[in-house]
């Protein structure tokens, strides 16, 4: 080909009219296409012999498999949700469960649960992470043997028979059962049996309260607590923002009254007395240091003070004279002016206390108004007396059979070897749990159950709300559900769907008003939640002659507190690396479990925080050996362990994190995670008791470093280094409500440099979209479920606990938790840190590869790709919240990976990550209005912590959009950015703190 | 004419010196067997490179998180290493360049050795930056080149890049410089040595020098055309390094004074490393006569009053913090003093500010085990000073939250261990292959006590 041959391809007039020199001529034509033969061989020879270089290397074969039949609704790569219903606790929140590819990834709350509201907690946040879990049972097991369904079954089947012949008594042992099906399940697989029983108990049992309700209403009922109707709430050691019965219901609830406008300057008044810092406390207007001891006269006087206002006969009380600290006229007073408007609730274990707790509630009249026992709530069903008339029973060698589901029975109560034994004695032992756990070393047979999330089943949290349980994905091992087992053992073989689906015809069905029953089904099922009649009670007049006089404990050296951590409520969640890894909101220690020890009282004794010490009984029939934690704010005499540790299987976190020289392994060799501090649980006659008066403490030998998150506990800088006027760090601006109705402004620091210069305002025009958040300071209590659902929806990886005491934790959101106070009484006050997004991101100017940069709607974005490591950014982040990969983080648990997100990156070693503000919800949100061809609405985009949060303190949007919810945010006067005066201008910016307390603590002193 | 100088002035050679006398002596060390006490330092230094040679393979092979940084100290022995060893580097340029364009004829002692503990120097100081990369097998992404990666460019608003491009640019000129003034004295050694595969590396690395009027006019020339390079490059290079940290928002780095505090500091480190190595040097290689007192004194007066500038600048910072009214900057600095690492801090201030003022004595100047000793404590200090500004600053910064200490790891400290190995085992190998003293400088410097100049050259000759 020469160029005289080629065509003259031009591209306008002007070019084809006027020249026709080289430049102008298009690429198609020109001399790039005169190939000489040569050329042309060179050529090739190149890109063949690169050809025969590049197919040396052998590429990995993978099979990409197209589904034969395309199930309906399912499109390969795209997300469905179904509403489901959470089996963390027996609170039974709403579940959105996000599946894709037929696997459940992501749990967000459902926004339409009347008892939830669209909250989850960290528990419910962390189920996937249970499910894709490696260790559990894909099997059952007969005498510790693997086996398979038809051995166990005929070999259960034959020693039923044997049992029901001879009359052998059978106990059905039951963590609190939500489920009106397995109710019925249980109920009718044991009418074979004449000497039955189905015995509850709950790994923290409210008992007590039901007791209560049966001495003082003649019904044993868990009240529905309704804190969205009251205005003062008093808590006597009840931690219902964190684990007491319904937190994620309660948090919703209490916020209600917890935003102060301008125009209406009220919050509610919430005390709490109690005798460690629970994340309420940490929450309330007024706290007491009071030791649980003391409840019980407390209470008394504050009826007694109540009664004489009421003209009621007081009781008579020998006991104490309560707290000389807590000035009871004035809480009853402010009780009685907000009669009907109030609560008392306490955690106390005590029946005789409870009672003086409902006689107060009487008084005041909040039953029907605040505390609702006509539609009772059943999220704590647990009976200690049947409990432990069971363990009598067992003791005797007078059981014959015994079934166990849900909680493990044996870790969780004391007297742990004699109950072992006594359940050896046990002719057929047979467990539900998913894993042989403590309580399933000693069965015959485990029969593992379905994961939530793979079973059907259902759930009444509260009486006549009832909602449905539907499996995600087929199961993942050979388990069975526990209404297929039941069934198999009374000789059907019904599958659990056509047991649910049949008891809620008969049953739930004809509660309700709808028309037909297969469509009441499938609207249910879609809504995954319903609303029915509740089951009709006979409740009696208020006995006031069921209140006693309260008889005096046994009183030693310390007071025991037994608790739940906020991520561990039972140690079936101590197998989820994120629960353990989850940082205590309060003492932000992770993977273990310790004394928290008022700092005075260590001071006196003489230790520091990781200094082991013994807790001991007075009797000394039980002692336990853990490290200390000073726990600011605690009462003097009172310790506090954290149950749930200690579970048989954990030392497999042993190798949890990166493997290097210097790495000591988060479980030691022969140890489990934390201890079992159970052996503590206090059985008197009718109830197992979570305080205990009677332990005494002293230093041994040894020091444990604990792994926390935060050294620097408060926003007092040490006084030895502060400088003059400027002790007490800004990041918490706060005030008191009458400060704030005065002036909604108030507490903005005097000396504020705020400035507002900015080097280019003019070339740098905010069009589109401009992603801000706001946080309010005064919903939020601290409950960390936005950490784990942040964790659960960015890939972010689990590093162990000596990584942890490295200060390498890699969790995009933090809850920086400051005290301040004096170390005995404190205030305290949470705030959720994430990258702030700054429009003058001090990160961004200095990474020399540009791996992150801002983007045009105002997100400072990390290239992961991009980055090479240099940590600059990191250094340079006012705020911290850049967190570094040191290591290839273990990701070897194939199962487990199942539960990564698809649409976040798995970063590797050597980059630098952060909060993006889930731009892949971001993104995604923006493509799928786009194919609607609809504006972005407010609200559609949701990042995973705004969802999760049970308070709804995060508030995401557009802050171009003027009716957005985050441009009212910002216009809230208490709305302030974190050190703005620097001129980071931060796109997420904090709402100030206002303390219903009249600022009664001057926080100026170092803890 | 040289007697009447030498009235003035006393002699900058002692021993009475031929010119063929300092060929001889320069080049003894070179020529015979190595003694039992280098083998003895070389041995040492290797193993320590080895050691380091270790901990950078495992912490490359493993990640940073083999060292002992966390989420609030990014940077920790890293790049205090990297600053102290740029900042030795900078005593050898000072020596070679700038006091050569202020003729400063006693520098010739000094100049190569000082030289050449920049060039090593640096290499130290280059490996920490590439080594302190999360992903340092994408070193090459900090360098602009053309690129197949669309518009992806480097961000030349970073302080790093322009790190780059000091350091890469020092490194060549030093190189560059150091190589040029060696060409004489190479060309020496072929002219001394028997034929065979020795004298055709040396006639390679001397580039055909012949000695001539031509030659020494062009080469005096480059010579002189080089140092004026460099001589920018002592204040540049030790200004744009101190701009890593003073760019940035994190008090205790955002301070304007950075730059002329890093580069007194810089000279300050660089001139108690020559003064160390001299010493030593001088005695181990019977260079007695070209090292005299005379030339420790001179340095250590130049010690002294770097000493007194970084003194002052310690103290320029406390009062900025103080009068700035900002209370991130004055707790920074309160911190620094009375926090917990308020130990490295005073040991900072005691070796670099206290005892550097003993040198004010005559006494103590003249005495080399005096001056010994305080240069290895001012080297001390000088990387106390490093650590102090990086890791204090960083660790209790904006939020008290985040505050958190910083401890070294085993693996981080043999780094260190390892830069020192190859710092020295590079000086030790320099000091068998290369004359440890400029042949031709010096011979300029000589006082030939009224011989002739041609006598002295055929003395050579003979020899």
């Amino acid at each position: 080909m020469s160029n005289e041959s080629q065509k003259k391809y031009w591209t306008s007039l002007a070019e084809k009219e006027g020249s026709s020199s080289d430049e102008n001529v298009s690429p198609q034509g020109g001399e790039s296409f005169s190939i000489s033969r040569r050329r042309f061989l060179e050529a090739a020879g190149f890109t063949f012999s690169l050809a025969a270089f590049s197919g040396c290397g052998r590429a990995p074969s993978e099979t990409a498999l197209p589904f034969t039949n395309q199930p309906e609704g399912v499109v390969p790569g795209r997300n469905m949700s179904y509403a489901t219903t959470c089996a963390g606790c027996p609170a039974n929140c709403g579940i959105l469960a996000t599946v894709r590819d037929g696997r459940p990834l992501k749990m967000e709350g459902l926004p339409e649960h009347p008892v939830s509201r669209g909250g989850l907690c960290a528990v419910g946040q962390a189920s996937p992470l249970e499910l894709y879990d490696s260790h559990r049972l894909t099997h059952p097991l007969m005498n510790g043997e693997e086996s398979n369904w038809d051995e166990v079954d005929s070999a259960i089947a034959k020693s039923l028979e044997e049992i029901a012949d001879t009359g052998g008594a059978v106990r059905f042992v039951t963590s609190t059962i939500t489920s009106p099906t397995l109710q019925a399940s249980i109920d009718g697989f044991l009418q074979r049996f004449p000497d039955s029983r189905h015995v509850m108990f709950d790994a923290l049992s409210s008992s007590a309260i039901l007791d209560a309700h049966r001495q003082t209403h003649g019904i044993r009922v868990l009240p529905h607590y309704k804190f969205e109707q009251a205005k003062v709430i008093v808590s006597f050691g009840a931690d219902f923002l964190g684990t007491w019965i319904s937190p994620v219901e309660f948090t919703a609830a209490w916020r209600t009254h917890r935003i102060p406008t301008a125009s209406h300057p009220e919050m509610s008044h919430h005390i709490q007395l109690e005798g460690r810092m629970s994340l309420t406390g940490s929450n309330a207007d007024k706290r007491y240091r009071i030791s649980p001891d003391d409840y019980g006269s407390l209470l008394t006087l504050l009826y007694n003070e109540l009664a004489s206002t009421a003209d009621q006969p007081p009781i008579d009380s020998e006991s104490g004279q309560g707290s000389p600290d807590v000035d009871i006229p004035a809480l009853a007073d402010r009780l009685w002016n907000a009669r009907g408007e109030s609560l008392v609730v306490s955690d106390c274990q005590d029946v005789a206390v409870q009672c003086v707790v409902n006689a107060i509630n009487q008084l005041l009249g909040n039953y029907g108004k605040t505390i609702d026992i006509e539609r009772p709530s059943r999220q704590r069903q647990g009976n200690d007396r049947d409990l432990l008339e069971l363990i009598e029973e067992l003791q005797a060698g007078k059981v014959a059979a015994m079934f166990v589901a849900g909680s493990d029975l044996t870790h969780n109560l004391p007297l742990h070897d004699e109950l072992a034994e006594a359940i050896r004695g046990v002719d057929l032992v047979v467990s539900f749990a998913d894993r042989n756990n403590d309580f399933g070393s000693l069965a015959n047979f485990v029969c593992p159950d379905h994961h939530a999330l793979e079973s059907w089943i259902d759930s009444e949290p509260i009486d006549g709300v009832v909602s449905l349980t539907q499996p995600m994905l087929q199961p993942l091992g050979g388990t069975r559900s526990i209404l297929e087992s039941l069934a198999r053992w009374s000789g059907r073989n019904d599958s659990s769907y056509e047991i649910l689906r049949s008891h809620w015809q008969q049953s739930i069905f004809p509660r309700s008003n709808g028309a037909s029953f297969p469509q009441f089904w499938d609207q249910t099922l879609h809504d995954g939640i319903v609303t029915v009649k509740s089951n009709p009670r006979a409740i009696e007049e208020f006995r006031f002659d069921a209140i006693q006089p309260l008889s005096e404990s046994a009183r030693g050296d310390f007071c025991l507190t037994l608790y739940h951590k906020i991520g561990l409520t039972d140690s079936r969640h101590a197998h989820n690396p994120w629960l353990q890894e989850l940082p205590d909101p309060i003492t932000k220690v992770t993977w273990d479990n310790y004394v928290c020890i008022s700092p005075a009282t260590a001071e006196a004794l003489g230790v520091t925080n990781g200094d082991m010490v013994r807790v001991a009984t007075a009797s000394g029939d039980y002692q336990l050996e853990l490290p200390a934690l000073l726990q600011a704010g605690q009462h003097d005499k009172v310790l506090a362990i954290a149950l749930a540790y200690g579970v048989k299987g954990t030392d497999r976190f042993a190798n949890v994190g990166p493997d290097w020289l210097e790495a000591i392994p988060t479980v030691a060799e022969g140890e489990l995670v934390g201890k079992n501090a159970a052996g503590f649980i206090e059985t008197t006659e009718d109830s197992l008791r979570y305080n205990r008066a009677d332990v005494t403490l002293e230093k041994v030998q040894g020091h444990r470093e604990l792994a926390t998150t935060q050294e620097h506990h408060s926003s007092n800088v040490p006084p030895s280094v502060a400088p003059h006027g400027a002790e007490v760090r800004e990041s918490i601006q706060e005030t008191s409500l009458a400060a704030f109705s005065q002036d909604s402004s108030a507490g903005t620091p005097e000396v504020h440099h705020h400035s507002d210069v900015q080097l280019w305002p003019e070339d740098h025009p905010k069009a589109g979209h401009r992603w801000g958040m706001a946080i309010d300071l005064n919903a939020c209590t601290g409950c960390s479920a936005c950490l784990i659902a942040c964790q659960s929806e960015n890939n972010v990886p689990v590093v162990g606990q000596d990584e942890v005491r490295r200060q390498r934790e890699m969790h995009w959101i933090r809850i920086d938790r400051y005290y301040s106070g004096d170390g005995g009484e404190v205030e305290v006050a949470h705030q959720p840190m994430m990258c702030q997004h700054c429009d003058n991101a001090p990160c961004e100017t200095v990474c020399p590869v540009l791996a992150t940069v801002h983007n045009e709607e105002g997100l400072n974005e990390q290239v992961y790709n991009r980055c090479v490591g240099t940590r600059y950014c990191a250094n340079n982040c006012p705020y911290k919240v850049r967190r570094f990969n040191w290591f290839e983080y273990p990701r070897d648990d194939t199962l487990q990976n199942l539960a990564l997100n698809p649409d976040v990156t798995v970063r590797s070693r050597g980059v630098m990550e952060k909060c993006s503000m889930c731009v892949q919800r971001i993104n995604e949100g923006k493509i799928e209005a786009k194919s609607r061809n609809e504006p972005l609405a407010d609200g559609q985009i949701q990042t995973a912590c705004q969802q999760s949060c049970p308070a709804q303190a995060i508030v995401f949007g557009d802050m171009n959009d003027s009716k957005s919810a985050i441009s009212t945010a910002l216009k809230n006067p208490r709305r302030y950015g974190l050190l703005e005066e620097f001129n980071f201008r931060p796109s997420v910016s904090y709402q100030r703190l206002v303390r219903n307390n009249d600022g009664e603590i001057e926080g100026d002193e170092h803890v | 004419m040289s007697d009447s100088t030498a009235s003035l002035r006393p002699a900058l050679i002692t021993g009475e010196k031929s010119l063929a006398d300092v060929t001889n002596d320069i080049c003894a060390p070179m020529e015979r067997k190595p003694t039992g006490l280098w083998w003895v330092a070389f041995s040492i230094s290797a193993t320590a490179l080895l050691v380091g040679i270790a901990a950078v393979w495992y912490q490359i092979a493993t990640g940073i998180g083999t060292w002992g940084l966390n989420k609030t100290v990014g940077w920790g022995f890293d790049i205090t290493n990297f600053v102290f060893w740029v900042g030795i580097g900078h005593a050898g340029t000072l020596i070679s360049a700038v006091l050569f364009l202020f003729r400063q004829k006693w520098r010739t002692a000094v100049n190569r050795s000082a030289e050449a503990m920049t060039l090593f120097a640096v290499m130290c100081a280059g490996i920490f930056p590439l080594i302190h990369m999360g992903r340092t097998w994408l070193a090459y992404w900090m360098v602009p080149y053309p690129n197949t990666r669309g518009s992806l460019w480097l961000n030349f608003k970073s302080p790093l890049l322009w790190d780059v491009f000091a350091i890469s640019t020092y490194l060549i000129i030093s190189a560059v410089f150091w190589y040029v003034g060696l060409v004489p004295d190479l060309a020496t050694i072929r002219d001394r040595t028997r034929p065979g595969p020795r004298k055709r590396i040396f006639s390679i690395l001397s580039l055909g020098w012949d000695g001539s009027a031509r030659t020494w006019h062009r080469y005096e020339t480059v010579y002189m055309l080089l140092a004026g390079l460099a001589t920018p490059l002592v204040f540049s290079v030790h200004t744009i390094v101190s701009m890593d940290f003073a760019t940035s928002v994190i008090p205790g780095w955002h301070t304007t004074i950075f730059p002329p505090y890093f580069v007194a500091g810089a000279i300050f480190s660089g001139l108690a490393m020559v003064l160390t190595l001299m010493i030593i040097a001088r005695k181990v290689m019977n260079l007695e006569d070209y090292v005299t007192p005379k030339h420790i004194e001179r340095m250590c007066q130049l010690m002294l009053s770097m000493g007194c500038i970084v003194g002052f600048a310690y103290g320029t910072e406390f009062f900025m913090a103080a009068y700035s009214g900002n209370p991130y900057e004055q707790f920074v600095f309160k911190n620094r003093a009375l926090g917990p690492f308020s130990w490295a801090y005073w040991t900072m201030v005691c070796c670099n500010v206290v005892i550097p003022q003993l040198l004010w004595f005559r006494r103590v100047r003249t005495s080399l085990a005096a001056v010994f000793v305080i240069a290895i404590l001012v080297n001390v200090g000088m990387w106390f000073e490093r650590f102090v500004i990086i890791v204090t600053s960083l660790h209790r910064d904006f939020l008290p939250s985040s505050w958190a200490h910083y401890v070294p790891s085993l693996i981080e400290i043999a780094t260190f261990v390892g830069s020192f190995g190859l710092f020295f085992t590079c000086f030790l190998v320099f000091c068998r292959i290369a004359p440890a003293i400029a042949i031709a400088e010096v011979k300029g410097a000589a006082d030939l006590k009224g011989r002739k100049i041609s006598q002295t050259v055929s003395e050579e000759q003979a020899a």
